[in-house]
């Protein structure tokens, strides 16, 4: 998986490419999320238009990051998920739990 | 959801597929579940089909790994792919371990469990496939997808 890592705007736009499951994929984006809070970067959005898998290990590495972010006020913003990605959070009950954005564009303004 | 006593569709006429066995390791796995989607791909298997045989057979193996082989890639998992000749798809993840009993999985949808960061494999695989029989004391689990 390819992780691509920008700031927009005091916000953190993750870019994700490949399927995100168990191995390298989910602890390369663990990697990048802790990064981040020790950096104190809670804004962060997370581009899943080109991730065509979500296993659960990736849908428990996002919870979990979820809720340690928001603990520290800040939030992970989803932009443009695929369908199958959307489906797979909606299964299992997650996909309410966060604020999902046609793009990175309106993803970062709604941090403004 | 899907039944999950022992039997399912007629278990003749079943065509082989696919037949790996690989060391108990996430890259490992992955390709495996990429050499499925390949072989459905290649038998003009819709893609909303192809994407939900994908993911079950991802978390299977990733459940075998894990719980299977306790992680060590020197313990090996056996993946198999089969067809009937309706079009249903079969696939079997059988791993060395004691098994486990799918009855006593909690219920990742449930408040306590919503921000969990593990839990929900069985519940996809249940909630993705059609049928779903866990054999050798759950060591073994079969998967038929209609």
């Amino acid at each position: 998986m390819d992780i691509n890592v920008r700031k927009r705007s005091q916000v953190q736009v993750i870019q994700l490419r490949g399927p995100l499951r168990m191995g390298p994929a989910v602890d390369g984006l663990r990697q990048t999320l802790e990064e981040a809070l020790r950096n104190r970067e809670t804004r962060i959005v997370m581009n899943l238009s080109e991730v065509p898998m979500v296993d659960s290990s990736g849908i428990g590495l996002l919870v979990q990051f979820l809720a340690l972010i928001k603990k520290q006020g800040g939030n992970i913003k989803l932009a443009n998920p695929s369908k199958f990605a959307v489906q797979t959070l909606r299964l299992v009950g997650v996909l309410k739990l966060f604020e999902i954005f046609d793009d990175d564009d309106a993803a970062v303004e709604s941090f403004a | 959801m899907p039944a999950e006593s022992s039997g399912g569709p007629e278990n003749t006429a079943l065509t082989e597929l696919l037949d790996r066995s690989v060391p108990a390791d996430p890259v490992a796995i992955a390709a495996v579940v990429d050499a499925i989607s390949e072989t459905l791909a290649r038998l003009e298997v819709p893609e909303q089909k192809r994407f939900e045989v994908a993911l079950a057979v991802q978390e299977a193996l990733a459940n075998a790994v894990v719980h299977g082989c306790g992680n060590d890639p020197s313990k090996q998992v056996r993946c198999q792919l089969k067809s009937d000749p309706q079009g249903r798809i079969l696939i079997s993840v059988a791993d060395p371990g004691p098994g486990f009993s799918p009855d006593l999985v909690p219920d990742p949808k449930g408040r306590e469990n919503v921000y969990a960061d593990h839990g929900r494999g069985v519940y996809l695989i249940r909630q993705l496939m059609d049928e779903v029989h866990f054999e050798r004391g759950g060591s073994e689990i079969q998967m038929w997808k209609y």
